[in-house]
């Protein structure tokens, strides 16, 4: 029997393919439908939230900072409720992180504001002696990409069902609804008005300019993310 | 005895004395936590296991001869023995598998253990443990449980010294109220939950002209009324104290002390006062407080008692 | 038949020795700028304010993870391959103009992917999955080039001489089949651009950008089914098939034993697939998923230990060896780093363990220990045994060699004991309280004790660092001015003095 295997490559290569093929779909489909579901009070991102969420990837800061709480009270105790499954719903890609050289930031948006942010983004070891975490000054400049943010939600929409402009409950028995713009220039609209409230609560000139201009700099959309991180 | 066993006993001893600095370091060193416990014992065996093994198969490379059959292949000429898998390597092998299949299907299956149970029986031991505690805490203690409560949530945003960090303008806790924040109370007025509940302080339209002729509120006053009450109540004869007995009064009180349900105490910190501001968060001149309220009740009272002890003897 | 000389062709082989020091250079020397830039923030602004999005950390550490593992391992293992495969099936590249032809377009279309992948990356055009950071275009790049390895694995063993798949053969082709299933399942993703049609516009936005198939909880699922498994089919399988050839081949002596190669063989892959779960311990994932990842974690240090122990026992009475040559050091120890991370693993797998040490610096420390004292020294050692009979000159210098291990080895002592302490420190103090059972220490405290490990990691890292230019200049210097051989030696490699 031995080195039977072993002079038969094909029938060797589907043994090694289907040894390590079925523990994948043990580990992975059962839950798959039910890990899915929203829970309640979980809303999809706005335009101005996904264009920030790129932001927050395509800094990696996803290389240092978790989002996720894990249910132990010193963990709670720090960030806030222990992450449930259902909060991630609308979350493309996950954003868990593996690396906690940061502090976990899944519910930043309930301890820390627009204008804490606006002073460590700038310079972080200002803010918190010590720190360890780079400064993003060129983020009050650069603009951030609407179009492509809005790509994303069209196709969270037409691909995956994600619901826009339909009513999502609330914890409170209340409706929601976030709304999707049917062009870009809608889309550039809306994330420009959303962007004014968060800048209105800065003080920084670059982007007050900027907005004043009728476009959105990333700072301000990466803030209205972590605003929203609750 | 060997030199590489003395090796391995100097590498083990190294890292040992290292976990061991380590948990020495810690407040409370393990503290009692069978997590710490169980990270540490692991840490331990891992070295001892690898070390010791290593040194067991490095001792045959050096005292052992190589035998046995070997197999009719030889693949770029290397050859192949037909010896026999080791034998602990085969008994433990066979153990983790059957142990495995245990623990799986017997000892803990499917879903006989659940992460959040773990975790609500790990907040109920705490929460017990700390309740019968707290009950004695009082006075200086509460001040430095207060302290301790702060230096891990407030910092960022207060400072060190909780003069209000000077980057980003959180207020100054020495103080009750900067005369910036009162004249923007006065100036805006406010709704905010400083009683607990929903309260407005109307604006400047609404508050009356110190002479009470119906006409508003003057800058001049506005300014004289901030320095008196930032600057605690002091000076009795000055134009500020005149404005605030004007207007101010039926609200909140002849010396700032506050009117239950009515206006808050203004004068210095009271414990409801800064258990509000960390239930409801607050919004004003300086900026946004954000709301605080997963601190369970004696850490807000601590809090409080730090607070009100900040501003004592000034 | 059986011993007439082969010319084996090493056109291919060489190509990715190349690429694997280039990419070991690059991959190396951002770890190094990264683990310093912890110890020293200055440092991400190195090349001043108006690069730093280039070189702050964030954006420089999956160009780090991504150079290595797809740069240095994966050429590391493609070079072998195009070696130990001719070899071991007694059959040449050269005998197939077909095969030689896809074999050199695999190289070149792996460069020209690699080179994507890094300006793409610096750009900032990621999708965040660790070790699948690229976006759409190019996974197609990857998916291509991976087709062709499996044509030339395949072609290779269909003209095969030799009836019998010698071991290494196994683990390439595991590396191949597996890489190949859980790349593709984890890189679903929906290029943003398809939406434009739904709604009428034309260019919207950037073309790169793609949404992740999968959402939240399903996506971490699928995410740490490949994550810990590419670490199986990238850093441990091929790996294995490298010292399976090269320390019987460079010490001369006979495998221990065909039994314990089979059965850990055949072990490593029915368990490691199921060992994922522990990515995801106290995650929102199914607490039987998570049960499972520790469980077969802990059974999977058997079938690892077998394939080390059956070297180690390989090398049984040739301690002589051992102590002469700095070659066979480098497998030896990389044999006992594999042993160290495959119990590592598996302790930091059980979850009450991983309570503390996931999301630290011990997890990091356990990356390393596989990385650089594995794989590392192994592929390390794979090139120099190969220099001499591809170049066909002596190895240039022994000493050099000799050094070059008492300099690294240094460097993963100090890079491992430094992630130990700071990781078992840091997990420990965020869980500490104090006595009225508040947290005692705010996150900044338990950053700022970590300054000391995070330098003696930084210099250990560069310690490695330079031992892998030593290395690079020790190969230059053998295919440039090595003494000629006429012939090639069997088993021990000539080496200059
Ligand atoms: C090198 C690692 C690193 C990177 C990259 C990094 N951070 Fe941080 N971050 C830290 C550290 C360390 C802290 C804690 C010290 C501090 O507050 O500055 C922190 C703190 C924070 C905080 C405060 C959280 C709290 O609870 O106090 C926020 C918000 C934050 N980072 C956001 C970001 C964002 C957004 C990015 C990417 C654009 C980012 N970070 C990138 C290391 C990093
Ligand atoms: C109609 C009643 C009323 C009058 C008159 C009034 N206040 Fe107030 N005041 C309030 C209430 C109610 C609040 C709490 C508002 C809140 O919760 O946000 C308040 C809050 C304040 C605060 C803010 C306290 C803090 O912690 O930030 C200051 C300062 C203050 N008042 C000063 C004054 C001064 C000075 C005057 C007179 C010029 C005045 N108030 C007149 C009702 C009044
Ligand atoms: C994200 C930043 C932030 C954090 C965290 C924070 N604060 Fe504040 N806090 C502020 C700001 C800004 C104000 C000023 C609000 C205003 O404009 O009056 C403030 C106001 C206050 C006030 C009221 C001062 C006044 O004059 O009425 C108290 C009391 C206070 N903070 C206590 C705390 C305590 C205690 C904590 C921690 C448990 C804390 N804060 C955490 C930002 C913060
Ligand atoms: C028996 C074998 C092994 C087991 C059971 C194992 C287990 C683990 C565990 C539990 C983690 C930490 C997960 C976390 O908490 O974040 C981890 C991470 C990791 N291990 Fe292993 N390990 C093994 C062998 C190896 C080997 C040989 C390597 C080779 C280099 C390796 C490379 C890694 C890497 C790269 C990570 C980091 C993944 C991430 O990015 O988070 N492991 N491993
Ligand atoms: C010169 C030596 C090296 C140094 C100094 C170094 C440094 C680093 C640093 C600083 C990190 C980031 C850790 C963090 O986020 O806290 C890292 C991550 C990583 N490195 Fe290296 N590295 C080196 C070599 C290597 C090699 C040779 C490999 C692979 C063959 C490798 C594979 C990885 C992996 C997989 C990670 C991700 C770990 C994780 O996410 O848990 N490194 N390295
Ligand atoms: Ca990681
Ligand atoms: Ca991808
Ligand atoms: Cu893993």
């Amino acid at each position: 029997m031995f080195h039977w295997l072993e002079k038969h490559p094909f029938l060797f290569a589907v043994g090694v393919f289907v040894t390590i093929a079925f523990a994948g779909l043990i580990e992975i489909v059962p839950n798959f439908a039910q890990a899915s579901r929203p829970t309640i009070g979980t809303k999809p991102y706005s335009t101005l939230e996904i264009a920030g969420r790129q932001v927050y990837i395509k800094n990696g800061c996803n290389t240092c900072h978790s989002q996720l709480i894990r249910p132990f009270k010193a963990e709670t105790d720090r960030y806030g409720h222990y992450s449930l499954s259902g909060e991630y719903a609308y979350d493309r890609p996950f954003l868990w992180g593996s690396k906690r050289t940061g502090p976990d930031l899944m519910r930043v948006g309930n301890y820390r504001t627009t204008e804490w942010h606006e002073n460590h983004m700038m310079d972080p070891v200002k803010i918190v002696q010590g720190s360890i975490m780079p400064a993003y000054p060129w983020l009050f400049t650069t603009k951030a990409d609407i179009e492509t943010a809005f790509a994303e939600q069209v196709t969270d929409q037409e691909f995956f069902g994600v619901p826009y402009n339909k009513p999502i409950p609330m914890k409170d028995g209340t409706t929601q609804v976030v709304k999707l713009a049917k062009s870009i220039a809608g889309a550039n609209a809306d994330a420009l008005a959303e962007a004014k409230k968060v800048a209105s609560k800065m003080k920084n000139q670059d982007v007050k300019d900027i907005v004043a201009h009728g476009e959105v700099p990333e700072i301000v959309a990466l803030i209205a993310y972590l605003n929203s991180l609750k | 005895m060997n030199k590489l066993y003395l090796w391995g006993l100097i590498i083990t001893a190294a890292m040992l004395g290292a976990t061991y600095a380590t948990v020495g370091y810690q407040k409370g060193g393990l503290n009692g936590d069978i997590v710490n416990m169980l990270a540490i014992a692991g840490a331990v065996a891992l070295v001892i296991i690898t070390i010791f093994v290593v040194i067991k198969y490095v001792r045959q490379m050096q005292t052992d001869t190589a035998t046995g059959e070997l197999a009719d292949e030889s693949w770029d000429n290397i050859g192949e023995y037909k010896n026999p898998v080791p034998f602990g390597w085969a008994i433990i092998f066979l153990g983790t598998m059957i142990w495995g299949m245990w623990y799986f299907l017997v000892g803990y299956p499917v879903n006989a253990f659940s992460q959040i149970g773990q975790y609500n029986e790990e907040v109920a031991e705490k929460t017990a443990q700390f309740e019968k505690k707290y009950a004695n805490v009082k006075g200086d203690q509460l001040v430095n449980m207060g302290e301790s409560v702060y230096l891990v949530e407030c910092v960022a945003c207060h400072g060190l010294n909780a003069d209000g960090n000077g980057e980003i303008d959180a207020a100054d806790l020495n103080q009750r109220i900067s005369e910036k924040s009162v004249k923007y109370a006065v100036i805006h007025g406010l709704t905010g939950k400083l009683l607990g509940t929903e309260s407005a302080m109307p604006d400047r339209s609404g508050l009356m002209n110190a002479n009470n002729n119906y006409a508003p509120i003057t800058d001049t006053e506005i300014d004289a009324v901030a320095k008196y009450v930032a600057d605690g109540f002091k000076d009795k004869n000055s134009a500020g104290a005149k404005v605030f007995a004007g207007t101010c009064v039926m609200c909140h009180g002849a010396n700032g002390e506050g009117v239950a349900g009515m206006a808050p105490q203004i004068n210095a910190w009271n414990s409801q006062l800064v258990v509000n501001v960390l239930d409801y968060g607050k919004v004003g001149t300086i900026g946004k407080m954000p709301i605080m309220d997963r601190l369970n009740p004696k850490q807000k009272e601590a809090i409080a008692a730090y607070v009100m002890s900040l501003s004592k003897g000034e | 038949m059986e011993n007439r000389p082969l010319e084996y062709d090493y056109t291919v082989a060489k190509m990715f020795m190349l690429t694997t020091v280039v990419f070991g250079i690059v991959g190396m020397s951002i770890g190094v700028l990264l683990a310093f830039e912890l110890a020293f923030p200055g440092l991400n602004t190195i090349l001043g304010k108006s690069a730093a999005q280039y070189t702050a950390f964030g954006r420089l550490r999956p160009l780090h993870t991504d150079a290595v593992a797809f740069g240095f391992t994966v050429s590391g293992i493609f070079a072998t391959w195009y070696y130990v495969g001719q070899r071991v099936l007694k059959v040449s590249m050269a005998e197939s103009k077909f095969l030689m032809f896809i074999g050199k377009l695999q190289f070149w279309l792996y460069v020209v992917g690699v080179a994507a992948a890094v300006v793409s990356l610096f750009m900032g055009y990621t999708t965040s999955k660790e070790y699948a950071e690229f976006e759409w275009p190019i996974d197609i790049a990857i998916v291509v080039v991976w087709v062709l390895w499996g044509v030339s694995i395949f072609g290779l063993i269909g003209i095969r001489r030799e009836k019998s798949l010698y071991i290494s053969v196994w683990y390439y082709i595991a590396t191949f089949l597996g890489v190949a299933m859980l790349y593709l399942f984890n890189n679903m993703e929906i290029p943003t651009m398809l939406a434009t049609d739904a709604i009428g516009e034309t260019n919207m936005g950037s073309w790169m950008h793609s949404v992740s198939m999968y959402a939240g909880t399903n996506d971490a699922l699928v995410q740490w089914w490949y994550g810990h498994n590419a670490v199986a089919f990238v850093f441990t399988v091929p790996i294995i098939a490298m010292i399976y050839y090269f320390l019987p081949k460079e010490s001369g002596q006979a495998i221990y034993s065909y039994k314990l190669s089979l059965l850990s063989f055949w072990g490593l892959m029915f368990v490691y697939l199921w060992a994922g779960g522990h990515h995801l311990l106290y995650s929102t994932v199914p607490d039987w998923v998570q049960t499972m990842g520790s469980i077969f974690s802990i059974v999977l240090i058997l079938p690892s230990w077998g394939s080390a122990i059956n070297m180690l026992l390989t090398m049984k009475g040739e301690w002589q060896q051992v102590a002469s040559s700095p070659l066979i050091k480098f497998m030896v120890l990389a044999s006992t780093f594999y042993m160290f991370s495959t119990l590592e693993g598996p302790i930091q797998a059980i979850k009450s363990v991983n309570a503390i040490a996931h999301f630290t610096d011990w997890i990091v420390g356990h990356v390393h220990d596989g990385t650089l004292g594995w794989v590392g020294f192994m592929i390390m050692a794979s090139l120099f045994h190969m220099a001499p009979r591809v170049f066909k000159r002596e190895l240039y210098s022994k000493s050099l060699m000799a050094t070059q291990f008492w300099i690294q080895t240094l460097g993963i002592v100090f890079y491992f004991t430094s992630m130990w302490i700071s990781g078992i420190t840091q997990g420990m103090m965020w869980r500490a309280h104090d006595e009225y059972g508040n947290l005692a220490y705010s996150f900044i405290d338990t950053v700022n004790v970590l300054h000391p490990y995070y330098a003696l990691r930084g210099t250990g890292g560069l310690l490695f660092l330079i031992g892998f230019f030593m290395f690079s200049y020790n190969i230059y210097k053998t295919m440039t001015a090595g003494k000629r051989l006429d012939s090639e030696p069997a088993n021990a490699s000539p080496m200059g003095a």
